[in-house]
């Protein structure tokens, strides 16, 4: 995609994420709405400045959103999962599964390593926020039977 | 002089003391492992410190700021690649020095220029600081609301390539900052009947999303599967002459001028810092030719000016609420994470805090000097052995802990992951994070300021502007929005003049 095309979508974006918090701000009572109406209005204004800006000045050149779109999404839906899986199967099981899983999906390939970083890592967090600092983190499986 | 000693008592008590080492230490290893910065380390700190003494707390946050800016010099002078984006100016001598066989040397000088500049800027932190909030004493809501104004307005103009852009990503910030109830109204905002969204978007879930999400995601791209080898990170030890050290002083002097007036300025970074010291030190020189081909002075000027520009860059911040770039704004959120406003106020209420970060910013200075020697260097160096793949999921983890523990909830995680795949892009966009942030940090000061000055002046919005300190910031705030809009149309009626001029000639 073109600056020019990227810049005007952009700009329409935020242009619609302002006009719509003013309107929303338009329902709360007295001076609560006022604030964010103000700020609403002036940023879809500014959004609709950036399109303008980018429909005017024309710049075609491509400005690649990613340096390599198949690893980047790799690694959003890897951290997705990660996520996703933090409250079914504990935080310290999910974790160890995402630091042994990501490297092998983004191509590295030395299984000894990768057991050792993730032992000695996991082990660290596990050290200072569970031992240390006693924080409370999401049970994992195989402790809630 | 009570103060004094009380401030030292309990800066070098064994808590902040061990941190400041510890974190240091930390902070040199984080910006010598290219892909990590201080920003995302300190926005990964930040949640770990809600349970901490706010002076240990900020003792991490400098040693962390410190050491990294050092750190960032050891890859831009062994391979050329800056650990942080302060060091490009680094690597313009520090390599060619490397390639030389002197990287030991280059090393050194730049482990002394750092300890020098970022002591010089404690000490303008020091002194300046207190005078400034001096200043202050006379603001009332007024003059509060326009300084946040002000602050948001400079980062949004003066950080990124586009004004417009920059002040959009700053009303977005004050936007994101309404979300949750209106604390002087207490009518709930933008929560669509959420009940976590009551208390607003947390500061740190969103900041350690928007600084370490972009930067785990470059990492994953480039798949660095391999690391270096031992070889490539040779370093013999070497003595640097007193004839050299003596020819250095005018440059350390120089770069430090220029770091702290950089820092002190809002929007301008370290990396601006390090190549105004860079460009000044080659234009002071005999032998201008000899920069960029391995002159140490290269080296001293780069190191120096972005270290220079560390403490300053929290003279505004501490002093009036404006961060002068992005780790103050995080220093900022420390803060507020230990229920305190920054602001005027914040010198005058927690005078001991305060005092005591500006010292531990000193300190940490002079901590690089111990632990940047050229045997830790070598030990540092070593961090660049570790595969950058294996990187990625440990920040991640790391960022998913850091966050989990603020609030023990799960939604977090998942905002923290929007924040950060939005912070990607809109990066990729030309769209500048840092007023994002600031608007949320200085979003509920702008506004609660700006409705007690109504409610003072009985709703006359000419009282804004009519007291001369609110009317000369309010002044200063336009100046800064319609320069560079202004100084934009002149260039491109220039530019058609010309080609008109051009053509005719034709």
């Amino acid at each position: 995609m073109t600056e020019q095309r990227q810049d005007i979508l952009l700009g329409t974006v935020f242009a619609v994420i302002g006009a719509a918090a003013a309107f929303k701000a338009a329902t709360y009572p007295g001076a609560s709405g006022g604030y964010p109406m103000v700020l609403g209005l002036v940023l879809a204004g500014l959004g609709g400045l950036v399109s303008l800006k980018a429909f005017k000045e024309k710049r075609l050149d491509a400005r690649p959103l990613t340096e390599h779109m198949p690893r980047m999404l790799l690694t959003l839906v890897c951290g997705a999962l990660y996520l996703a899986l933090v409250p079914v199967l504990g935080f310290y099981t999910t974790s160890a599964l995402v630091v042994i899983a990501l490297p092998l999906v983004l191509g590295f390939r030395q299984p000894v390593y990768l057991g050792v970083v993730t032992v000695v890592f996991i082990g660290i967090v596990w050290s200072v926020f569970s031992l240390l600092l006693e924080k409370p983190l999401p049970a994992e499986i195989w402790m809630r039977f | 002089m009570e103060m004094i000693a009380s401030i030292l008592s309990s800066v070098l008590a064994t808590g902040p003391f061990l941190a400041m080492i510890g974190s240091s230490i930390l902070g040199v290893f984080i910006g010598a492992l290219p892909g990590l910065n201080p920003v995302m380390a300190i926005a990964l700190l930040l949640p770990l410190t809600y349970s901490m003494d706010p002076l240990v707390a900020l003792a991490m946050v400098a040693g962390i700021y410190n050491g990294s800016m050092y750190g960032g010099a050891i890859p831009a002078i062994l391979l050329r690649i800056p650990g942080t984006p302060a060091a490009i100016a680094t690597t313009f001598d520090g390599y060619p020095m490397a390639q030389k066989g002197e990287a030991a040397r280059a090393l050194k000088i730049a482990c002394w220029s750092s300890a020098i500049g970022g002591t010089a800027s404690a000490i303008a932190l020091i002194t300046v600081g207190p005078l400034l909030a001096r200043a202050t004493l006379a603001f009332g809501p007024a003059e509060y609301f326009w300084i946040a104004v002000f602050g948001m307005a400079s980062v949004g103009v003066l950080v990124g390539s586009d004004a417009v852009k920059g002040l959009m990503a700053a009303v977005f910030g004050l936007l994101l900052g309404t979300v949750g109830l209106d604390q002087l109204s207490g009518v709930p905002r933008y929560t669509f009947d959420q009940t976590w969204l009551l208390s607003g978007l947390d500061l740190i879930v969103i900041l350690v999303g928007l600084y370490a999400l972009p930067p785990v995601l470059s990492l994953a791209e480039k798949a660095d599967l391999s690391g270096l080898s031992a070889s490539d990170l040779k370093l013999d030890n070497v003595r640097v002459p007193w004839s050299e050290v003596k020819s250095l002083i005018p440059t350390w002097i120089r770069s430090s001028l220029i770091g702290i007036s950089v820092g002190i300025l809002p929007g301008a970074g370290g990396n601006v810092a390090a190549f105004l010291s860079y460009n000044a030190t080659k234009n002071a020189s005999d032998d201008p030719k000899s920069f960029g081909e391995g002159n140490p002075r290269g080296v001293a000027a780069a190191e120096c000016g972005n270290n220079a520009d560390n403490a300053a860059s929290m003279i505004p911040a501490l002093a009036l609420g404006i961060p002068g770039n992005v780790v103050a704004a995080l220093v900022l959120g420390a803060l507020l994470i230990h229920g305190l406003q920054p602001g005027p106020q914040l010198f005058h209420q927690n005078p001991q805090l305060v005092g005591g970060f500006m010292v531990e910013m000193l300190l940490t200075s002079l901590i690089i000097l111990i632990v940047g020697g050229a045997a830790a260097t070598r030990v540092f160096a070593q961090v660049q052995r570790l595969p950058g793949v294996l990187l990625v999921p440990t920040v991640l983890v790391l960022m998913a802990v850091g966050v989990y523990v603020i609030n023990g909830r799960v939604i977090d995680l998942w905002i923290m992951f929007a924040a950060g795949a939005c912070g990607y892009f809109l990066e990729k966009m030309e769209v500048p994070l840092a007023p994002i942030v600031l608007g949320l940090i200085l979003g509920p000061m702008a506004e609660q300021n700006i409705r007690r000055a109504l409610l003072i002046s009985r709703g006359d919005f000419s009282d804004l502007v009519t007291r001369p300190i609110s009317a000369t910031i309010a002044i200063a705030t336009l100046g800064l929005i319609v320069w560079p809009i202004g100084s934009a149309l002149f260039r491109r009626r220039k530019a058609a003049r010309e080609m008109l001029d051009g053509d005719g000639q034709d």
